[in-house]
């Protein structure tokens, strides 16, 4: 480890590895990324992998459009194969309430070039035959999907370093040194760091990491948890999300079915241990939408975090009260948005101007109040409209 | 996979040699050998081949073999039915 960097990004999962890749791409600047753990140990190697655009506010269709543009292109920039598939991501409402909310909002999808299209009862059980018929219907983003995101991890490492960028696993930042108002440095268990510029993509830890530069910043962390059942012949072929469930689910290529769901009473908690309580919830409801899943055997169920600003939107960009402090937190869909924030964030890196289409993502909208509300996402806002 | 065809984990079918070839490569953290090759991820979750994969991570990394942790270990420790934990009123409530 040297002791100056023009850059230090601390958290080594897709988004930081993503961005230390990007601005090495456009800059010569010297970057360093620090992590806790093991690259991807948090989250990046924890979510659901689903892919897609087809949301319910323009700021998020434009930002994941543009991310979707890139996932397609991803493995051959990257040398390296995420696996992305795009199988075709299907949106469910079992009630006509969620389903009204999908009829709202598939046109203006489709006005930003987000190919996907309201499917009935009918089309469903033709597309996914084992699914529930106790359903409203649904929409179908034909270019959506999931990738591997351990993969992406490693793709996103392996790049940045082959362009330079010095990657610290196991390394933790003890504090943030700030002066007269700019990032000077910060301390690490492994020796201080001299730098002008901090990339907070610490994930579930991110309301830590502010704290050290001395920001508030107004997300709470939750725990989601996920289970992984025994390998099945192929039987799934789409991703789902089903918004009255607040559930997602896909079946991987070797064959599990993989899912997660936010269970009633979400509260704020950084602890990793599962519990009966979320496993239940999750068994009701994938046998609810799978009848044939019933004598499925679950393999494995873990947990990972997800920081929730007021909207549930992400933060992105500069803080106001210190010079060089970047933000890149407060993610509930991060895994679709990696490619997409490394190479925005990269731009305003560079040229010290906010990207347009990540603007509406700054900091300074829980001063102006201009909250960013979709109403399409399976993670409850605390805010809302 | 080579040709030495000693199959350590028999869920994924990952042999000795991808195991070595991997930690070359760099996943040279238990975690992260576990994520790229598979082995702890099969239906097993590592109950048949766990010991193997650390003889063999030992043997290669140098690092003793008493001081290796084991991936997390996540429940079940059996694997379970989905029916067998699901609500028979579909989750709406625990009732």
């Amino acid at each position: 480890m040297n002791n100056k960097y023009d850059v230090v990004i601390i958290g080594g999962g897709g988004h930081g590895l993503s961005l230390a890749y990007n601005l090495s791409k456009i800059s010569n600047l010297k970057i360093a990324v620090i992590e806790k753990n093991y690259l991807g140990s948090g989250a990046s190697g924890r979510n659901g992998e689903s892919i897609r655009s087809a949301f319910g506010h323009d700021a998020w269709i434009r930002f994941h459009e543009e991310a979707v543009n890139l996932w397609e292109t991803i493995s051959a920039e990257l040398k390296f194969n995420v696996m992305f598939t795009q199988c075709g991501y299907l949106v469910l409402a079992t009630s006509p309430k969620k389903m009204d909310v999908m009829l709202n909002t598939v046109k203006r999808q489709q006005e930003l070039g987000v190919k996907c299209h309201v499917v009935n009862k009918a089309e469903i059980k033709k597309i996914v035959p084992n699914l529930t018929t106790n359903i409203e219907g649904g929409v179908l983003q034909t270019s959506g999907g999931y990738a591997r995101h351990d993969a992406v991890v490693w793709a996103y490492a392996k790049a940045a370093k082959a362009l330079g960028v010095e990657i610290f696993p196991f390394t933790e930042v003890k504090s943030i040194d700030v002066k007269n108002g700019k990032i000077t440095g910060i301390i690490t268990d492994k020796g201080d760091i001299e730098t002008p510029i901090v990339v907070n993509s610490a994930g579930g830890h991110c309301a830590q990491i502010a704290a050290m530069a001395g920001i508030e910043i107004p997300t709470q962390t939750y725990r989601l948890e996920m289970i992984a059942t025994e390998p099945l012949k192929p039987f799934l072929k789409q991703y789902v999300s089903a918004l009255d469930q607040i559930g997602y689910m896909h079946q991987t290529a070797r064959g599990e079915f993989i899912g997660g769901t936010e269970p009633p009473n979400f509260l704020p908690s950084m602890d990793l241990k599962c519990t009966m309580y979320n496993l239940k919830d999750m068994a009701s409801k994938f046998v609810e939408l799978f009848p044939c899943l019933s004598g499925v055997k679950i393999m494995r169920q873990w947990t990972g975090l997800m920081p929730i600003a007021p909207d549930a939107s992400p933060i992105l960009g500069p803080v106001y009260d210190v010079e060089g402090f970047i933000m890149d937190c407060g993610w509930t869909y991060g895994f679709m948005a990696t490619p997409a924030s490394g190479k925005y964030l990269a731009q305003l890196i560079k040229t010290g101007n906010m990207p347009s289409i990540i603007q509406p993502f700054s900091f300074e909208r829980f001063k102006t109040r201009n909250f960013i509300i979709d109403p399409t996402l399976v993670v409850e806002a605390a805010i809302t409209e | 996979m080579g040709n030495n065809k000693e199959i350590v984990c028999f869920c994924q079918d990952v042999t000795k040699e991808d195991l070595i070839r991997s930690i070359d490569e760099g996943y040279d953290n238990i975690e992260t050998l576990k994520r790229y090759t598979g082995v702890f991820m099969g239906p097993c979750q590592g109950k048949t081949c766990g010991m193997n994969v650390l003889k063999i991570f030992s043997e290669k990394s140098g690092q003793p073999f008493e001081e290796l942790k084991v991936p997390s270990i996540r429940p079940p420790v059996v694997p379970i039915p989905l029916g067998a934990i699901a609500n028979s009123n579909n989750g709406k409530d625990d009732e």
